[in-house]
């Protein structure tokens, strides 16, 4: 209580700068006017009694002083006036502090920028009630379909991650571990949204179907209206859905009477009935396509008829998390959902392919904590955030250690003044403090400096990933830092003051005052300088591992982007377009529609073919079945018999570049009327038919009495069609008319059938940039279908480099802080040789009155510039070397010792060096060796 | 230059005024409201002018006291008809008094009983 009293009394004056000088003085003198007049009647002169009662009394100042460290926060006083001080100090050298601040800036910021995105791609737990509490099923970031009861993928055996809605009732029925358990899509639907009335296009929008429980489970409440109970996830009642926050924002202006209003969702009456709060952007990161509407799982149906998957037990679609109860052990509750699993699957036994007979009962699945939602962005961008993050933390080390060097510099320019300091009385812990405030003052203006930096830089780094600017989707990652973000900025500040700081600091302690006595300005080379040395070698060699690294990739993108895909993108232009069917369009109208969509595509001058596909190479989608090959033998559970497919138009290999190697392409003739016929490629002939001819051989989708389904009629050359594996074998893959359609009796399998038949890609080939070429084609197609939602249209080259935006994104970066790092690690080489050639002046003057000539002092300073870089380049080397080997996982097709490149970085790095030494060794050169001997 | 605190001074001013916030307390319980210099006066007659140098260190103990609200102060009229900032006791003071002296007591047993031992008497 007394402490405490005393503290608040302490605080107040230090607060408010009540001071009891005044009252102190009024005391002192009261009290000196007493002692005086005791004094007086003792028998003293007046004079006298009053120098006595002064003696008596005792020093004033040191009163005062003493009086007043009671009063206030003595600590926090000194403390600010170390800082007012060391501002003053910092005024005073304005091309210092710009120079250090600069660069703190830039490593401060670079560091913060990337922590902004790993904050929020890496750390950041869903912003629900209690995420801890949250667990998902499975633990492989799958998307967003699979088929069967087997979940073998190729590290992992059976290992569940998605379920199909049959599995989910049952475990959300039987697990009592789960106070809630919910289930959402792990893809997306895309949606045409109208309102009810209206006349004008539809805008589109992306739907997810989650389980009526969701909100719930995840403890989420409503910004406006309502949201999902389980009483809307049910057949019968009118349909309702629940619109993101963001949609809302941007799409609907925050117009409150969406809530309540009637919505027309691909043509079927949705009433919203809520939006969801800011900041919720759903369960699921992903960086195509956000939720902006949920929809109940039960209006799957309604929404995609033929196609729907909720009845299907064979279709794997839907992520679970659940909120466990407090007492529920989650090892316990995962051994139970195993078991449940597997009682499950045994309940499908008699629907079983033999493959799966034989596996299922490996099938298992693993509990995860689901805090952090369905993250696919940590999954896609988790190891090149973490590769920036060092990279930024190896830049921040070349800026401390160049700041340690000006600091150095500074603080053996300012010895006098400190040895005076020291014989004066000035103690050394107060020396060492001053410096360090000093640097911690400088790295916090930094800092702040670099939050400015930072924000620039995540928008930069977004932007370089994503193409944010170009994009109709957007990311739920925002580059404006956060309060954690300003506090690992503070962190990083004060902790790289204390860095840098601590060897000037230390130095600083250690002045003599005899040294300024004797004038101690006269200096030779010696070994004085190591710990500024050592620094600028420490520079070199992290400058080099960057460079390193950033002529690596920068060679591996090259190699990527210039690869051979298999198919020619030069003049060729890449259309995304949604189903017309959400415009009205019924499913036997799609052939001809596109017919004449093609046709009058086809009439736009210069274009040369058009041709559309289910997806076209490197659009982003993949889709695959497992495959019978006729008269084969059935294949055993380990085999790998997957293929890819699409479905084409007729002209598409020629409208993409890609050349027949074998047979006869898709033609006209491949419609309604005649046999089922498949075109294949060439990994899928040596896969399935090694060296025989493929032609006239039948194969088709699993099961085997499917074998029969299509005759091959072709062989293409391999395109690279997905977007990732390019150092892995070319995928088999079979093309199939657009105008045929198999009858399948596997739900899945028809299913599948008819939404192919939706060409979301056009290819265009139209060499030599025709004028204008995209609005025609908008134009064109607007007349078509007034309704038809068109996503972007792009050069097909614009489509292949957008492959590589994040590599592309890693690989500036790493220019950007190797070129920074150069430049820091140039400017401290300067400044070093700079500053001990300044110390060196008499005894380089000695030197030249000795006889020496110019020539040989500028080699002297030049020797020990590159003595220096030279110690830096043989630990940079093979450290550059190691880097290159642990980065090889990211890199394609370059070498990671590749001498060339080492080369190239080391010659940059000895040109910095140079023209950093050249100068103060000419400076050097030039002294009068009198003036030299003078200079004191 | 500032230079000011060496440790070891620090640490004998810090005694004494533990010991001097001790003397303040009685003075004030045994005398009354006082002003710093019958205080001060008061400690220098009864420990026969031992401490009665630098009698200004005691502004600081009192600005500490009445922080820590054992004593209360107000300006009155001295005996010669002076302004005079006068303290007295509150009754958080009693209670530190009390626990101060007992405290003081007691470590004074302990330390009596170390000197009074000799060697004979732990054989």
């Amino acid at each position: 209580m007394r402490i405490l009293n005393r503290l608040f009394a302490r605080m107040w004056n230090f607060c408010f700068g009540s001071r009891g000088n005044e009252r102190l003085r009024e005391e002192m003198e009261g009290h000196v006017v007493m002692q005086a007049e005791e004094n007086v009647r003792a028998g003293m002169t007046p004079i006298e009694a009053r120098r006595q009662a002064v003696l008596k009394l005792g020093g004033v100042e040191a009163i005062r002083e003493q009086y007043h460290e009671e009063e206030g926060l003595p600590l926090l006083e000194h403390l600010l006036s170390d800082c007012r001080y060391a501002l003053r100090q910092l005024r005073k050298s304005p091309g210092f502090t710009i120079t250090a601040v600069l660069t703190l800036a830039l490593g401060i910021g670079a560091t913060s920028a990337i922590y902004t995105l790993v904050q929020q791609v890496m750390l950041q737990s869903l912003p629900v009630n209690r995420p801890d509490q949250l667990w998902r099923m499975g633990d492989q970031p799958h998307c967003c379909n699979w088929a069967g009861y087997s979940q073998d993928s190729d590290d992992k055996s059976g290992d569940w991650s998605l379920f199909p809605w049959e599995a989910y009732r049952l475990f959300r029925a039987n697990t009592l571990g789960f106070q809630d358990l919910a289930a959402l899509q792990a893809g997306n639907q895309s949606l045409a949204v109208r309102r009810a009335g209206s006349s004008g296009l539809p805008e589109t929008a992306n739907g997810e179907f989650v389980s009526g429980n969701f909100f719930q489970t995840l403890g989420v409440s409503a910004w406006r209206g309502r949201l999902l109970v389980d009483a809307d996830d049910r057949e019968g009642p009118p349909p309702v859905a629940v619109m993101s926050f963001h949609a809302w924002q941007e799409k609907y202006g925050s117009d409150p009477s969406v809530v309540g209003s009637t919505y027309r969702i691909n043509d079927h009456e949705f009433t919203i009935i809520g939006v969801a709060p800011p900041g919720f952007v759903g369960a699921t990161m992903v960086d195509w396509g956000m939720p902006d509407i949920w929809l109940p799982l039960a209006t799957e149906q309604l929404l995609l008829g033929g196609t729907v998957r909720i009845k299907n037990p064979r279709v794997d679609w839907l992520d679970l998390i659940g909120r466990v109860r407090t007492e529920t052990n989650p090892k316990a509750l995962e051994v139970q959902l195993q078991s449940e699993l597997h009682g499950w699957l045994a309940s499908h036994l008699a629907d079983m392919t033999p493959q799966e007979k034989a596996v299922w009962q490996r099938q298992t699945l693993r509990l995860t904590p689901g805090g952090a939602g369905f993250s696919r962005l940590r999954k896609d961008y988790g190891e090149s955030l973490m590769l920036l993050m060092v990279t930024a933390l190896c830049v921040l080390l070349v800026a401390c250690a160049n700041i340690a060097n000006l600091l150095l510099a500074r603080g053996l320019k300012r010895r006098q003044q400190t040895a005076v300091r020291v014989a004066l009385g000035a103690s050394r812990l107060r020396l060492v403090r001053n410096a360090l405030i000093e640097s911690v003052t400088l790295s916090l203006i930094g800092g702040a400096a670099g939050v400015a930096v930072a924000w620039a830089g995540a928008r930069l780094i977004l932007y370089l990933a994503f193409h944010t600017l170009e994009r109709s989707t957007w990311i739920p990652v925002q580059a404006s830092p956060s309060v954690l973000v300003l506090l690992f900025a503070l962190v990083v500040s004060v902790l790289t003051g204390v860095l840098f700081g601590v060897a000037p600091a230390w130095m600083s302690s250690r002045a003599e005052p005899s040294e300024a006595l004797r004038g101690a300005n006269r200096e030779v080379g010696g070994s004085r300088h190591w710990a500024q040395r050592a620094l600028v070698i420490a520079q070199a060699a992290v400058s080099l591992v960057l460079l390193s690294a950033a002529a690596m990739l920068g060679g591996s993108l090259r190699n990527l982007e210039n690869q051979n895909f298999g198919f020619d993108a030069d003049g060729r232009y890449l259309v995304r377009i949604n189903s017309p069917m959400l415009s009205n369009h019924k499913q036997d109208q799609l052939i001809p529609f596109y017919r004449e969509m093609q046709d009058r595509l086809r009439a736009i001058p210069g274009v040369r073919g058009v041709s559309s596909a289910t997806y076209a190479p490197m659009s982003g989608d993949q889709w695959g079945h497992d495959i019978r090959v006729q008269g084969t033998p059935e294949p055993g559970p380990k085999d790998d018999v997957s293929a890819d497919w699409t479905r084409i138009t007729p002209g598409f290999f020629d409208t993409i570049g890609a050349r027949m190697l074998a047979g006869r392409a898709i033609n006209e003739d491949d419609n309604g009327n005649t046999r089922h016929v498949a075109v294949i490629n060439e990994a899928f002939a040596k896969k399935f038919f090694g060296n025989k001819s493929p032609i006239g051989q039948h194969f088709g989708p699993t099961p085997v009495r499917n074998a029969g389904t299509y005759e091959i009629v072709g062989v293409v050359q391999n395109i690279h069609y997905v977007r990732w594996g390019f150092k892995d074998p070319a995928r088999p893959m079979y093309y199939i008319p657009d105008a045929q359609t198999v009858h399948f009796d596997q739900l899945d399998l028809q299913s599948d059938e008819l939404l192919s038949q939706n060409l979301f890609n056009i290819v265009l080939w139209a060499p030599g940039h025709p004028a204008n070429i995209l609005m025609q084609v908008k134009k064109v197609l607007a007349e078509v279908d007034p309704n038809l939602m068109i996503y972007d249209i792009q050069p097909y080259s614009r489509v292949i480099q957008g492959t590589f935006d994040q590599q592309n994104m890693i690989a500036s970066l790493t220019w950007l802080f190797g070129a920074v790092g150069l430049v820091l690690a140039a400017i401290g080489l300067y400044g070093v040789t700079t500053y001990c050639v300044e110390q060196r002046t008499s005894e380089i003057g000695v030197r030249m009155a000795l006889g020496a000539d110019r020539g040989s002092v500028v080699a002297m300073v030049l020797r020990g510039a590159f003595w220096q870089v030279g110690i830096g380049l043989g630990i940079g080397i093979p450290a550059a070397i190691g880097a290159g080997h642990l980065m090889a996982s990211q890199l394609f097709g370059v070498l990671p010792w590749n001498p060339l490149l080492l080369a190239t970085a080391t010659m940059l790095f000895g040109l910095a060096a140079l023209v950093a030494a050249v100068i103060p060794a000419r400076r050097a050169a030039s002294i009068d060796p009198m003036r030299a001997l003078r200079s004191e | 230059m500032e230079g000011r605190e060496c440790s070891l001074v620090k640490q004998k001013r810090d005694v004494q005024q533990g010991t001097l916030a001790l003397m303040v307390l009685k003075t004030l319980q045994v005398l009354g409201p006082l002003h710093g210099y019958g205080i001060a006066r008061r400690i220098a007659q009864i420990s026969n002018e031992l401490l009665s140098v630098n009698q200004g260190t005691l502004y600081p103990v009192l600005l500490r006291l009445e922080q820590e609200r054992a004593i209360a102060s107000e300006w009155g009229p001295s005996e010669n008809n002076r302004r005079a900032r006068f303290y007295r006791l509150t009754r958080a003071g009693e209670k530190l008094l009390e626990a101060e002296k007992r405290d003081w007591e007691q470590t004074e047993a302990i330390i009596a009983r170390f000197f009074e031992v000799k060697a004979e008497d732990l054989a």
